[in-house]
């Protein structure tokens, strides 16, 4: 095959090079971003590592070691880890089972008041867990209300209870974690192609048959799935069983590096072996649930929503309610109320026609140089935060999904990595790093926002890259063809169209960085404390009434910021 | 403007999808690349437009090289200047129809007045002027369809490119579309390849037609060309439908089939092979009652069969024949038993040889 040579050398010169440069432009974007996420994502686990070998505290002249996986094998460490994965297993049987059933109830079933806890259940999933556990102290503590109603008003000291135990851990921990369960499973029930419960209705299938030999068998991929994020999301858990666990002596691995780090006799290497240790089983759960859904996605889900009959609730009804309100009520709303109650109460009285009302929590906030210190904190954590989190993310996506560079599963690979990282952990890694790392950036909000960023980074990647791959690539091309650089291509046409999951994702991550307390506990500072901590410093030193008032306010914004997306996705949806 | 292809290599991976094929389109000419799904056709197409980068041999758009990576030439899709009409439209959703077709336009930096006088004038032609400032979400699919022929027209292209473009669209509005483009094509006098598998499409519009298969050229041709004499039993079966039966050449001259019938068939120019077999279209065999009255017409091949199934389809029915060790579908509008002895006759020249390779699947 010959070339006419002359022909060749002919072409304009602007032809290949105006190819190089958009092209050349994306790329210099690309490695900033993959040194800028590898650094992100490295640091912190290296500095782990490297900390597990050491037998002093970050920044302190010391020596190599094993100790410290020795130290695994102590009697204490060994039980919190056993304490560890029977709460985890408790909890995520008890969360599948309940938040199955809730999402069956809603979607399957003529349950009538769908509309109403629908959006409840989705307040419930933002409400924090650290305010959740008080509300639940408040109530369950031996000297909280509800002990104090058995025991003194109604005389019947065997109904005692104490919230401060492995079951109560498990309890606070289920109500957590069914929202979660609810939101992974409404998918796949909604979307699952009616045609195989047709079929076997047609096959004479009653629908109760229909349900246990046809959908739950179908829903078999997504239920172990969703089994074990829950699971990984119970283990790293910080406020629950720090806040239930530490004043009951029910140590998890999570809150034992938080002793170990924050009380005497501290011992960084140990907590960092057992940062590595518990790294390592929710990595492998994670990635185990990876293979899960890989291995499920030729199955049932095919976006046709069908309209499937509704299986009648008939004598069960009751139970249905019960089932639906209880958790609700249980979950969200006598929480709520708790915390309001003891909020404007001036001391603590279990009584509310013998309490004292005050507004003066809620004033100490206004006044309070160190609270609203706090609250401006989170807001530049969470609204500059959340902007990096999603331009990152935005930049993953489309290096990862579209443009596919070198290296591009290698960048896709680090993404996912803090999913498997326990927010406790990445803050202890942090820890190590930033006490050898020559920046000054201990102690700043900067640090915050970066172990924030790195923690949630694979939920803007997910919701962005969701919406990402929707997008027919033809669209793109189209724009290619018709004479736009993939540049333009990507200015034009890419991200106009993945706005509004970009909306979504700004506020997924607002959210998330407001309430977030298990990657800033060990790293701030006085200057830098955020809402979440001061809720929680207050609450340490039983200073019920301002922590309630402020988890109060925090819950409000929460909610608010919540109302807001929901509002845009309907309307995006509509457009 | 022309579009020359030479030796056209893609690979994905270690997975050869085009086979090194070369073919000229000529300006003005129709051209379709007809094949099964898989068989390289849309790769082809795709290289043409710059979507993806071949891997080896020569584009040529006009007379201008597009793509010829073993001397490192290949111009970016935005700098080709064709208008394309993909498979899904790929109708941008956030803009208006407008939008959509003046984009072509505004990207290459064409004045305003200009844009919106183009963006008329190409709606016009597809009749869509009244529907201008709507949004794709409120458009039917033909509508959607006519949206993205108005913005591959509007630049006014060096080449149109089409991938499959009425696939998504229910049967009659299909036939219409098909009247539609070809008459744009002809106005607009540009070289033009159309990818589709439907056969009907590839016959019904095209100057020229290229089967391929497995990532290689089969047959290039006229329309009539493939139909009449189609070059092996792969093109036969895949443009339109035919019935096959075994035949092998007399020790003097002339063929006979297995059951030692004589036939007369068109063998002009049929590749050497080990094996053949005679194609016969089904409407081209007249089929009567009973069994063979004499040799009628020395002219004529006549089998003598049954009536083994029949399949009403309204215009004619579908009837299946064994005759002579074989099932030949004949097309007729009288009505035969199944069951019922019959006689075919068919003329030579509606008989043509075809070579059996030793891949073909019998």
């Amino acid at each position: 095959m010959s070339v006419d040579a002359s022909t060749v050398h002919g072409l304009p010169v602007s032809d290949t090079n105006r190819r190089s440069s958009s092209r050349g432009v994306l790329m210099g974007v690309y490695w900033v971003t993959f040194v800028l996420v590898a650094a992100m994502v490295a640091i912190p686990v290296i500095a782990l590592v490297y900390g597990s070998f050491r037998t002093s505290a970050p920044g302190l002249p010391g020596d190599w070691t094993l100790r410290n996986y020795a130290g695994l094998a102590s009697s204490g460490v060994l039980s919190s880890m056993s304490t560890t994965l029977v709460i985890g297993l408790f909890t995520s049987v008890l969360s599948i089972i309940i938040g199955t059933a809730i999402a069956l109830i809603l979607h399957r079933t003529d349950f009538r008041y769908g509309r109403i806890v629908m959006p409840l259940i989705g307040l419930t999933f933002y409400f924090p867990s650290f305010i959740l556990a008080m509300a639940w102290i408040i109530v369950g503590a031996p000297g909280g209300i509800y002990n104090t109603v058995v025991d003194d008003m109604l005389g019947m000291p065997w109904l005692r209870a104490d919230i401060y135990t492995a079951a109560g851990i498990v309890f606070v921990m289920v109500l957590h974690q069914v929202p979660f369960v609810y939101l992974t499973m409404r998918g796949p029930i909604i979307g699952m192609d009616p045609i195989y419960e047709e079929a076997a209705n047609a096959a004479g299938a009653k629908p109760y048959e229909v349900l246990l030999r046809v959908t739950l068998p179908l829903l078999g991929y997504s239920l172990i799935s969703s089994f074990i994020l829950t699971f990984v999301m119970t283990i790293e858990q910080f406020a629950i069983p720090a806040l239930l666990g530490i004043p009951g002596q029910v140590t998890m691995l999570a809150t034992q590096l938080y002793l170990l780090v924050r009380f005497s006799p501290t011992d960084y290497g140990l907590a960092a072996a057992i940062g590595v240790a518990l790294s390592l089983i929710t990595g492998a759960a994670i990635w185990a649930q990876r293979r899960v859904t890989t291995a499920g996605r030729l199955t049932t889900v095919t976006g046709k929503a069908g309209r499937i009959k509704q299986i009648p609730l008939g004598h069960w009804r009751w139970a249905a309610n019960l089932l639906c309100f209880g958790f609700v009520f249980l979950g969200l709303i006598m929480p709520m109320v708790i915390l309001l109650y003891t909020s404007v109460l001036k001391w603590f009285t279990v009584n509310p026609f013998d309490g004292m009302y005050t507004l003066r929590n809620y004033v100490f906030i206004w006044e309070s140089g160190s609270t609203v210190g706090s609250f401006t904190n989170t807001l530049i954590v969470s609204g500059v935060g959340a902007a990096v989190g999603v331009l990152l993310g935005l930049l993953c996506c489309y290096f990862t999904l579209r443009l596919r560079p070198p290296g591009y599963r290698a960048l896709d690979f680090l993404v996912s990595l803090p999913f498997g990282v326990p927010g406790v952990v990445l803050g202890l890694g942090l820890l190590w790093a930033y006490a050898y790392l020559p920046l000054p950036l201990y102690g700043t909000l900067t640090l915050m926002i970066i172990a924030f960023v790195t923690r949630f980074l694979p939920y803007a990647t997910e919701t962005i890259g969701g919406q990402m791959v929707q997008i027919d690539k033809s669209l793109e091309e189209a724009a290619w063809v018709n004479g736009a650089t993939r540049l333009q291509g990507v200015g034009k046409i890419l991200l106009p169209l993945v706005s509004p999951s970009l909306q979504g994702a700004y506020f997924l991550l607002f959210m998330a960085f407001f309430r977030e307390i298990s990657s800033a506990i060990l790293i701030y500072s006085v200057n830098t404390s955020v809402i979440s901590i001061s809720i929680w410093s207050f609450f340490e030193q039983a200073n019920w009434g301002l922590a309630s008032a402020l988890a109060v306010v925090a819950t409000l914004i929460i909610f608010v910021a919540m109302a807001l997306i929901t509002r845009m996705v309907s309307t995006a949806g509509r457009g | 403007m022309s579009i020359s292809i030479e030796n056209l290599t893609k690979r994905y991976g270690p997975l050869t999808v085009v086979h090194g094929i070369s073919f000229n389109v000529a300006k003005g000419e129709f051209m379709s690349l007809l094949g099964p799904s898989g068989c390289g056709k849309t790769t082809t197409l795709r290289c043409i437009a710059g979507l993806e980068d071949a891997n080896g041999g020569v584009i040529r758009i006009g007379d201008r090289i597009v793509s010829a990576p073993e001397q490192d030439v290949v111009v970016s899709a935005h700098e080709r200047q064709i208008g394309m009409v993909f498979q899904s439209y790929a109708i941008w959703p956030h803009m208006t129809v407008a939008g959509n077709v003046g984009f072509p336009l505004a990207i290459r930096k064409v004045a305003a007045q200009e844009v919106e006088r183009q963006v008329d004038e190409a709606l016009e032609i597809v009749g869509m002027r009244h529907l201008r400032d709507r949004h794709p979400s409120q458009l039917s699919g033909g509508q959607q369809q006519r949206v993205a022929l108005a913005r591959a027209i509007v630049g006014r292209p060096r080449v149109l490119l089409f991938d499959e473009p009425l696939s998504n669209l229910d049967a009659k509005l299909r036939e219409g579309t098909r009247t539609e483009i070809k008459r744009l094509q002809r106005e607009l006098d540009v070289a033009t390849v159309y990818v589709t598998h439907d056969q009907e499409e590839a016959l019904s519009m095209s100057d020229r037609v290229i089967v391929m298969d497995g990532g290689r050229i089969t047959q290039a041709g006229t329309p009539k060309e493939l139909y009449r004499r189609p070059a092996n039993r792969f093109v036969a079966d895949f443009v339109g439908r035919a019935s096959f039966i075994d035949v092998t050449r007399m020790n003097g001259s002339g063929w006979s089939t297995a059951a030692g019938v004589r036939l007369r068939l068109d063998d002009a120019g049929a590749p050497p092979a080990t094996r053949y077999q005679a194609m016969l279209r089904p409407e081209s065999i007249d089929i009567c009652h009973g069994a063979a009255r004499g040799k009628a017409d020395e002219s004529d091949n006549i089998l003598c069969g049954h009536v083994v199934e029949s399949h009403y389809l309204g215009a004619y029915t579908e009837y299946l024949v064994e005759a002579s060790g074989a099932k030949l579908k004949v097309h007729s509008r009288s009505d035969f038993d199944v069951g019922a002895e019959v006689t075919l006759r068919f003329a030579p020249e509606f008989c043509r040889l075809v070579a059996l390779g030793d891949e073909d699947r019998v």
